[in-house]
């Protein structure tokens, strides 16, 4: 079972409550949330939000081909994953990304999470632009995105 | 021929609107975009080569949501969406 979706946080907020109430499962004995949020420094420059920018329908494929490969790769048992990513101003210790996981045994859970978030900093095409202190913004530096 | 491009994260500072329309030769390919785009920006911010470079960096995705390859041929009238580097999470 898996859900995503991308989040526009001036209309909706993402929730831990519905995360906990899709990963619920009777088949699985482990679960496990990861949370992104915004920190307050970054590069030496005090940080007071972020603007996320997602293309939507790239960002929805790539999470649904992240969940596949995992599952494959890590040979998971009963997997369920629910991902939800901001798109718009987040600020200060706003939440920026929602994973949250499920599984029959722990070991996996951790795998399975971490499997997923790294795969979305390496190529899933959302950008992030800084707001500062000073009322400065800089879109920040990626990973160049390749064609298959 | 007329194409569109959709802009993204850091492309989004080209133009005010965020899409724009490149007028091109038939049968352009990716790279022929690119270079399209890289004399739009010269007239529209001359000399400015954190732009340049964003679109140097940028892969650009068609309207099923896929990356296409360098020699990707444009022969119709389409959206395309320029991909500068990402870094979400």
């Amino acid at each position: 079972m898996f859900h995503c979706d991308v989040v526009d946080v001036t209309k909706n907020k993402i929730t831990l409550e519905k995360a906990q109430a899709f990963i619920e499962s009777h088949k699985c004995g482990a679960s496990l949330f990861f949370i992104g949020t915004v920190r307050d420094n970054n590069n030496d420059k005090t940080v007071t939000g972020i603007t996320y920018d997602s293309h939507d329908g790239m960002v929805k494929k790539s999470f649904e081909e992240i969940f596949d490969e995992a599952n494959k790769t890590l040979q998971l048992q009963h997997p369920v994953a629910f991902v939800e990513h901001a798109k718009g101003y987040v600020p200060l210790g706003g939440i920026s990304v929602v994973i949250a996981v499920a599984c029959k045994h722990r070991a996996q859970v951790y795998e399975f999470s971490r499997y997923i978030i790294e795969e979305i900093k390496k190529r899933t095409p959302i950008w992030k632009k800084e707001h500062y202190i000073n009322e400065e913004t800089s879109w920040l530096d990626g990973k160049k995105i390749e064609a298959k | 021929m007329k194409i569109k491009i959709e802009l993204f994260g850091a492309a989004r500072d080209f133009a005010n609107d965020n899409i724009l329309e490149l007028k091109i030769e038939n049968q352009t390919n990716i790279k022929g975009i690119r270079e399209n785009l890289l004399q739009w920006l010269q007239k529209k911010h001359p000399n400015n080569s954190t732009y340049s470079n964003i679109v140097k960096n940028s892969a650009f995705c068609d309207e099923n949501n896929e990356i296409v390859h360098d020699d990707y041929l444009v022969s119709k009238e389409q959206k395309l969406c320029i991909i500068p580097p990402i870094g979400g999470g």
